[in-house]
């Protein structure tokens, strides 16, 4: 296993990236870098999810849920919209490499290799989509729980 | 605040948050409180029907007469600052309870807040498509070239805004762009491989806000707007695949790649 092309660098690039995403959703910077550190999280548990063996879909499923559960949390005590922070955290999980790969598999004719490449990305995308479903409903009842005890 | 103040009030603030890329709850949500705030509870005197292209609300007049508005979104852009910056105003207007022209005076202040300036944006964009064709396994070319194209994707999307295109359409041309321009650069021997820099480049196309917005409209229970705006990063997406497959498959014919 190599730390630094499998651990350090994604996380790296996803930091970078995320910062830039920061500046396309005009969000002021203060929250950029908050929300650019999200998108390491999420780098940084995928992989580590992936090295302890997990499937892939999974792995998608696990950094999901920690950059919303990290979204949720920061959103609540700085008091800034959730999407702020979940939005920009997602975007370098986005499979593009899976459905890119379909799509040369489905222009080459392999028909095999495209289902293959499509069942993978739709269950990236379910996973992703599954992850953010989870935590946002939990948090969504304690939204409530919260406001009738009147804290 | 009389009826019509607050009509006026909280259809500019719903409208504002729909046009920068909040999900229905919270437009829903915001005007809500605004409202109970000057003593229109919903389901008595007040009424919020919100989807992504259109907002309409009903307030019942001192008089019992109801008075409704509605609103079409006419751009639809991603600007969370403006978000956050509304969802502060309305809960300090549910705390402190100010006049109309307070309330006016704050929304025309958000109205006025800058923007990062364009040539930062276009940068942006070029560090996008060079981070991820690094991401994506390209070498130090392959990143160059995503980071350039990207930049011009920048550009090529500030132009064809104003011939207000469909969000098919323009992602479309962008990817079309986007591989036409990475697989000539693989031909010309400028790169090694063109596979990084098209996904790198097109994740600057990815409708980021509209997919998460979807998924969180789908947990609140608000469906057609959950559906609007899947059907809205469906065809983003089918765009993106439809142009790149296009570009790609015509040009490794043409070049003889």
């Amino acid at each position: 296993m190599n730390v630094l092309n499998d651990l350090v660098l994604p996380a790296l690039y996803s930091f970078i990236a995320s910062i830039a995403f920061g500046i396309q959703f005009n969000i002021r910077f203060r929250h950029i870098i908050a929300a650019a550190v999200g998108g390491v999280i999420s780098q940084v548990i995928f992989n580590a999810a992936e090295l302890g063996g997990s499937s892939e879909a999974l792995c998608y499923f696990f950094a999901t849920c920690a950059i919303s559960v990290y979204s949720e949390f920061l959103a609540r005590r700085l008091h800034v919209p959730v999407n702020m922070y979940l939005v920009v955290a997602i975007i370098p999980l986005v499979p593009g490499k899976l459905i890119y790969q379909a799509m040369i598999a489905l222009i080459n004719g392999e028909t095999q290799s495209f289902a293959d490449q499509c069942t993978a990305a739709f269950a990236a995308a379910g996973a992703i989509a599954m992850g953010i479903f989870a935590i946002s409903s939990i948090a969504r009842v304690f939204r409530v729980v919260i406001r009738k005890k009147g804290i | 605040m009389t009826s019509k103040e607050l009509l006026s009030v909280t259809s500019q603030i719903g409208m504002m948050l729909l046009e920068n890329g909040a999900e229905i709850y919270r437009v829903e949500d915001s005007v809500v409180r605004i409202a109970e705030a000057y003593g229109y509870k919903q389901g008595e005197r007040f009424e919020i029907f919100a989807i992504p292209p259109t907002i309409i609300i009903t307030v019942q007049n001192e008089d019992g007469t109801p008075l409704t508005i509605q609103r079409n979104t006419k751009t639809r852009v991603n600007n969370l600052d403006r978000v956050d910056r509304l969802n502060n105003l309305s809960r300090f207007i549910c705390s402190e309870k100010p006049n109309f022209a307070t309330v006016n005076n704050y929304i025309s202040q958000i109205k006025k807040r800058k923007t990062y300036p364009f040539y930062a944006v276009v940068i942006s964009y070029a560090v996008i498509g060079a981070t991820f064709a690094l991401f994506f396994g390209g070498g130090w070319r392959e990143s160059i070239a995503g980071g350039v194209i990207a930049a011009i994707i920048c550009l090529i999307e500030k132009a064809v805004t104003k011939v207000r295109p469909s969000v098919f359409f323009m992602s479309l041309l962008c990817s079309l762009f986007t591989a036409t321009a990475a697989v000539l650069c693989y031909y010309f021997g400028l790169t090694t491989e063109y596979d990084s820099i098209i996904i790198g480049a097109a994740m600057t196309l990815v409708p980021g806000v509209t997919i998460t917005n979807c998924m969180r409209d789908f947990i609140a229970g608000d469906f057609i707007a959950g559906l609007y705006t899947l059907i809205e990063a469906l065809l983003v997406a089918t765009g993106m695949a439809v142009g790149a497959a296009f570009a790609i498959s015509t040009l490794t014919k043409l070049l003889g790649i």
